[in-house]
């Protein structure tokens, strides 16, 4: 069997990668300047967001709990899509302790955990900035429980800014549920591939039907 | 057939052109608004096309400063009521099998669908639409059923099984805060999994779901028929349920209401065997009362949009609205009406109560909860109706109390913007705030239908419930800024709890969590459960494991949905699994929460074997996500 057929139909996101109308932009996102772990700087929103497909998760070098498993997951996503990587689709990891992680301990953290890879860059900035971003991105949690680091939120943001699709899912659901959350922010598709899909789709639902009496999984 | 193929597509262009006119001269005054998708016609190979276009798409305001709604005066709109949804044939004609190459969504067969066979069909189509919530205000931006706001009510009776087709016409690229892909569920219908629109199950527009609900009463396989009388529910609710985004897609408007009629609540108020004799013409003495909160940005491009109240951080709306209205007048007669109360959220709760003329409380008479009689109607008068997200009261109130001439008062305990910042209005009532009123009804003459006969004493007879084959326990927290259930977050594709098709099973719903104070609307897909017992944690913190009852409340002793969890409560509940196998949702109803993923995937199996090998399935998961395990070794078999 293809590998690929293992999988959600994540695809190319083949529409232009141009900000979607509706976006927040850089006012909605802030524009931070920010450091990378190759010490680069970097704007959020223009150089990192804008027009583009991307993930993003916390963490910070320090941390034992969940973030290397996160990584680890984040690993088995980047290979699963190396394809996309870096070219329209990015992933980003944010350290919430601005003050201890400078660039060459991201870069560290990534060599150690094996994800210098092309396309995941590890963030680190003013911590002021870093606060605002975090409550932006992920403006669901509990305010109470998030000044507390020890229990950041482990989820990974999904956004695609040029369709304006805001996702999540936990780094620690199944590949194949990251990669379908993934593709739910794809950019809309031509009517004839919607129609190819679904037809795909009700293949899959005859099989398992066939196989176990009722629908599992698709 | 080239011919007809071509007189189609010809069909198709004309009707479009005639629809872009038409709507186009509606909203002159929008021409400033971006239309982000022009009229377009997509052919694929199977020859299904897709045409849209047509309202155009809002220009929303920034999210800061946050918008004060403008000032709307009370009283200025008649309450609207829904037109009842008329059934239509549909073509292609509906299938046991997905009807792809028609341009049906793909879905697992309908289930006894030879024993169902649909006898009345209908069509609810999303689309882009405008309205206007108030005279004062320019029409919004919103998505509608048939675009309508709220949508049209389908009644329905049982016995009568039907289709709802759920066609997607929304635009695929919008610059609202809407997701065009929908699912929708019929809350809460003793549906089969397929047609019960199950978060992920969410399809693109261009595509349409045939959503075959029975109208059967749960408990098919028992009796035969149509199934247990005594299971009974009449009033339900549809709506979008996409994974994830489901808070603003109902904000936008898609829900609308869904009732079924039988013996004992016929549709109409005559004498006739087993008859209630409620208040029961639709629309004129049954009226449905749809709440929800909306916020709106100042005028601009001839429309006052909606603004996105959703998500933790952004801030509530600050207008109530009844039915699309905001604080709308309703003229009744001398007599008894009856109102089919729904909250549609997405997260506001309402604490509702009836004011007189004079400034006191009004008797407002309970006789369903979550769509199913009481056995015991009991009268409200002095504390409020709570009305959680999602839940349905069918409450009588008696006008004959009142003088022509007077008017009576609906009141929401949390105060809305009714001037927009200007200097507030008198007082409508001794010590009622303007922004205190939802709604007023104003007592018009005396009665011209014959008032129904009393509210009887004794409603239905409510089947015992069973005793339990199983138990289990749902744990609703927040972690590290997360909702989760069972130390988990939703992901459609792994299941949560298995049960067996025919059994009963006792459930506890924990919530547990010390900090944020959160009111859970827990929802359970499927059956109604009973309420065994509530407890609380007084002393959470020194005594973690003392639980105290709390005593029920009159409409706690029903049947119910919808369980409101507050911190430290426990609720212990029976539900049975009858009828249908497949996958089944319970989750917060505080849509903010389910869209953060506090909801869980069950599965309802045939066999106990399944069973034994999915609750293996489970452990394993949960053991190879590092969380507790929630299954004895004697129930893993």
């Amino acid at each position: 069997m293809k590998r690929r057929a293992l999988f959600p139909s994540v695809g190319r996101d083949e529409a232009p990668r141009v900000p979607h109308v509706g976006s927040p932009g850089a006012v909605g996102f802030t524009n931070a300047l920010l450091r990378t772990h190759e010490d680069k700087q970097v704007r959020f929103y223009d150089d990192l967001i804008k027009g583009k497909q991307v993930i993003i998760n916390l963490m910070y070098a320090s941390c034992e709990g969940v973030c290397p498993v996160t990584t680890s997951n984040m690993i088995k996503v980047h290979q699963a899509l190396k394809d996309r990587m870096g070219r329209d689709l990015f992933m980003y990891s944010i350290s919430i302790k601005p003050e201890d992680d400078d660039p060459a301990a991201l870069r560290r953290f990534a060599e150690m955990h094996g994800a210098l890879l092309p396309g995941w860059t590890f963030l680190t900035g003013d911590p002021y900035d870093i606060e605002t971003i975090r409550f932006k991105l992920f403006r669901w949690d509990h305010i109470k429980f998030d000044t507390d680091l020890d229990s950041h939120t482990s989820m990974l943001r999904i956004i695609n800014d040029a369709s304006n699709r805001w996702n999540e899912v936990t780094p620690m659901a199944s590949l194949y549920t990251v990669l379908q959350h993934i593709s739910w922010t794809n950019s809309p598709k031509p009517f004839n591939k919607v129609v190819e899909e679904n037809e795909a789709l009700q293949k899959r639902i005859d099989k398992e039907v066939k196989t176990y009496g009722y629908r599992r999984t698709t | 057939m080239p011919r007809n193929k071509a007189i189609e597509k010809k069909l198709k262009e004309k009707k479009l052109s005639d629809i872009s006119r038409r709507d186009m001269l509606k909203m002159g005054a929008a021409a400033g608004a971006v239309t982000i998708l022009g009229p377009t016609l997509l052919t694929s190979k199977k020859s299904l096309v897709f045409a849209q276009g047509a309202v155009a798409e809002p220009v929303l305001c920034a999210p800061t400063p946050v918008p004060v709604s403008p000032a709307t005066t009370p009283f200025l709109d008649n309450l609207p009521i829904p037109l009842p949804a008329v059934p239509q044939f549909l073509s292609p004609t509906p299938t046991e099998n997905a009807n792809t190459a028609g341009g049906e969504a793909a879905r697992a067969p309908h289930q006894r669908w030879a024993q169902l066979t649909p006898a009345i069909t209908y069509q609810m189509e999303a689309k882009a639409a405008t309205h206007q919530f108030h005279s004062n205000l320019l029409p919004s931006y919103a998505w509608a059923f048939n675009g309508k706001y709220p949508a049209p009510t389908v009644l329905n009776a049982y016995g009568l099984p039907s289709i709802v087709r759920f066609k997607n016409s929304l635009p695929t690229t919008t610059t609202s805060f809407g997701t065009p892909e929908i699912t929708i569920h019929l809350h809460n219908g003793h549906t089969s999994p397929e047609s019960d629109g199950f978060a992920q199950d969410f399809f693109a527009p261009g595509l349409f779901k045939d959503n075959h609900y029975g109208n059967i009463y749960a408990g098919l396989d028992d009796f035969g028929g149509i199934g247990d009388p005594r299971e009974a529910m009449h009033t339900f609710w549809f709506h979008d349920h996409h994974a994830g985004e489901t808070a603003n897609n109902n904000y936008l408007g898609l829900n609308g209401m869904y009732f079924v009629y039988d013996e004992k609540d016929p549709g109409h108020e005559f004498s006739t065997p087993d008859s209630l004799r409620l208040p029961n013409y639709y629309g004129i003495t049954d009226i449905p009362l749809i709440l929800t909160e909306k916020r709106f940005c100042a005028a601009a491009n001839g429309r006052n949009e909606m603004f996105q109240v959703v998500g933790n951080a952004a801030p509530a709306g600050d207008k109530w609205v009844v039915n699309g209205k905001i604080q709308p007048k309703f003229a009744v007669r001398r007599r008894k009406y009856r109102f089919r109360i729904l909250n549609t959220g997405p997260a506001k709760t309402f604490n509702l109560s009836l004011i007189k003329p004079d400034g006191t409380q009004g008797t407002i008479t309970v006789v369903a909860v979550d769509a199913n009689f009481l056995e015991h109607p009991f009268d409200l008068s002095t504390r409020t109706l709570d009305v959680f997200v999602a839940m349905r009261f069918d409450v009588i109130i008696d006008f004959a109390a009142f003088p022509v001439g007077t008017s009576v008062y609906l009141k929401e305990n949390a105060p809305q913007n009714v001037t927009g910042g200007g200097p507030a209005l008198p007082d409508p009532a001794p010590g009622l705030p303007m922004t205190n009123v939802l709604m007023r009804f104003d007592v018009v003459g005396n009665t011209i239908i014959p008032d129904t006969p009393p509210v009887p004493a004794d409603l239905v007879e409510m089947p015992d419930p069973p005793v339990p084959d199983g138990s289990f326990e749902w744990r609703f927290t927040l972690e590290a800024g997360q909702f989760k259930i069972n130390g988990l977050p939703f992901d459609p594709n792994r299941v949560d709890h298995a049960v067996l098709k025919g059994s009963t099973e006792e459930w506890t719903l924990r919530n547990n969590v010390l900090a944020g104070n959160w009111v859970h609307p827990v929802h359970i897909h499927f059956e109604e459960g009973r309420i065994q017992s509530r407890t609380t944690r007084p002393d959470p913190v020194n005594q973690p494991g003392l639980n105290v009852p709390v005593t029920l409340l009159p409409e706690e002793l029903g049947r119910r949905d919808v369980y409101p969890l507050p911190g430290q409560h426990t609720v212990v509940l029976r539900q049975r699994f009858r009828d249908f196998v497949g996958r089944y949702l319970i989750h917060c109803h505080n849509m903010n929460h389910e869209d953060n993923f506090m909801m869980m995937r069950w599965d309802i199996v045939e066999t106990l074997a399944q069973l034994r090998e999915k609750r293996r399935e489970i452990a394993q998961r949960r053991a190879e996500e590092g969380v507790a395990p929630i299954y004895s070794k004697e129930e893993l078999g």
